[in-house]
């Protein structure tokens, strides 16, 4: 027969979790490397990473089973039995993220919302109508040590995102050459259909 | 291949799901600017007329944003649903098809031609598929109508058909009028 129904067992991202997934990314992308860190548009796009973020994380509340926090739970014994699965070349199949991606996600997300949070610390005016004016720090300013812990802050969580975003892309490869499954491939289409 | 009813929905329903995601995104990106708007407008100007409404219009847009994301949930649902009774069918049919095939003792050629015939294709179109002579397919098929004790293919067909009716007595969900 041409088809047969064993896309049960297989792994499926619904089409929010794609769009959040690959719109944070770039956002990731455009505001670590190609934008300018004083520029409006790094407000903008962080703005809009953390709107991304939010909803990414209301639909692990009520979203579809494998989208929910319940599936993909932070367990270091899982994740180690899944490593120590990895090694002895044993491949089972995870609906939702697997138990060491699953750590991978929950820890993008925590960087994500503390760059987030200093982010919009720094920046008391949201929606600045010219450029650099937020940036104007009087060198001499009460408020100036906190500022410059947050931006200091700002810029480790920052960095340290960037990292765990470069891990992640490395587990993603590991996995899918050790398990011979394209994970890629679900987070652009979805299913196989 | 034809688009089934079912098959039709399901496109239907993911293309919905799609477009759904993309509302949603520009929801949640226009309630984080109104809430930091609504924010700004707290620190600066206070509690006034402006920002309570612009208060109101974020909390709007969260609930609204809230309930599409339900919405939508929904509808994959419905998809997951839809795929999974059709595969339950599909498979269900191909058990009956192969436990049949194997009771009337049909070599791997003949349930070959067997299954294209049940699929709806004509002589010409099996013998070609096959890279076989119309002759030699029709031959089989003479075979397997013989071996199920049938006298063609309405027959054959309609064999699966009543198995499937009967089989499908209480345990499926038929609508009672």
């Amino acid at each position: 027969m041409a088809e047969q129904g064993h896309r049960q067992g297989e792994r499926a991202w619904d089409p929010l979790v794609r769009l959040t997934h690959w719109t944070i990314a770039l956002a990731i992308v455009l505001n670590g490397f190609l934008v300018d860190g004083d520029a409006l548009t790094h407000i903008w796009i962080g703005y809009t990473a953390a709107g991304l973020l939010a909803l990414r994380l209301l639909w692990g509340l009520i979203g579809p089973e494998n989208a929910r926090f319940s599936s993909f739970p932070i367990s270091l014994s899982a994740a180690s039995r899944h490593i120590a699965g990895l090694t002895r070349g044993e491949h089972k199949e995870h609906r939702s993220h697997n138990p060491l991606g699953a750590l991978m996600v929950y820890a993008l997300w925590a960087m994500l919302l503390l760059v987030s949070v200093t982010g919009v610390m720094l920046e008391s005016e949201p929606f600045p109508e010219h450029e650099g004016e937020y940036s104007q720090h009087d060198e001499d300013d009460d408020e100036d040590q906190g500022a410059e812990i947050i931006e200091e802050l700002h810029e480790v969580s920052a960095n340290l995102l960037l990292l765990l975003a470069a891990l992640h892309v490395g587990g993603v490869v590991l996995e899918s050459r050790l398990s011979g499954r394209n994970l890629v491939r679900p987070m652009i289409f979805g299913d196989k259909s | 291949m034809n688009d089934t009813a079912t098959t039709r929905r399901i496109k239907t329903d993911k293309r919905r799901a799609s477009a759904l995601a993309v509302v949603l995104v520009v929801q949640a990106l226009a309630s984080v600017f109104f809430i930091a708007d609504v924010g700004r407008d707290l620190r600066w100007g206070g509690l006034n007329p402006h920002s309570v409404l612009e208060a109101v219009v974020a909390l709007a847009l969260v609930l609204g944003t809230t309930f599409g994301a339900l919405q939508m949930r929904q509808i994959l649902n419905r998809i997951k649903q839809a795929e999974t009774a059709m595969s339950i069918a599909s498979g269900a049919l191909f058990d009956l098809i192969e436990a049949r095939f194997q009771e009337w003792e049909l070599t791997p050629a003949e349930a070959e031609v067997a299954l294209f015939t049940l699929k709806g294709l004509d002589i010409a179109d099996i013998a070609q598929a096959r890279g076989a002579a119309q002759g030699t397919v029709r031959a089989q098929m003479t075979k397997v109508y013989a071996k199920a004790n049938v006298s063609g293919r309405g027959q054959l067909t309609s064999l699966f058909i009543e198995d499937l009716l009967a089989t499908s007595d209480g345990g499926g969900s038929r609508e009672v009028p």
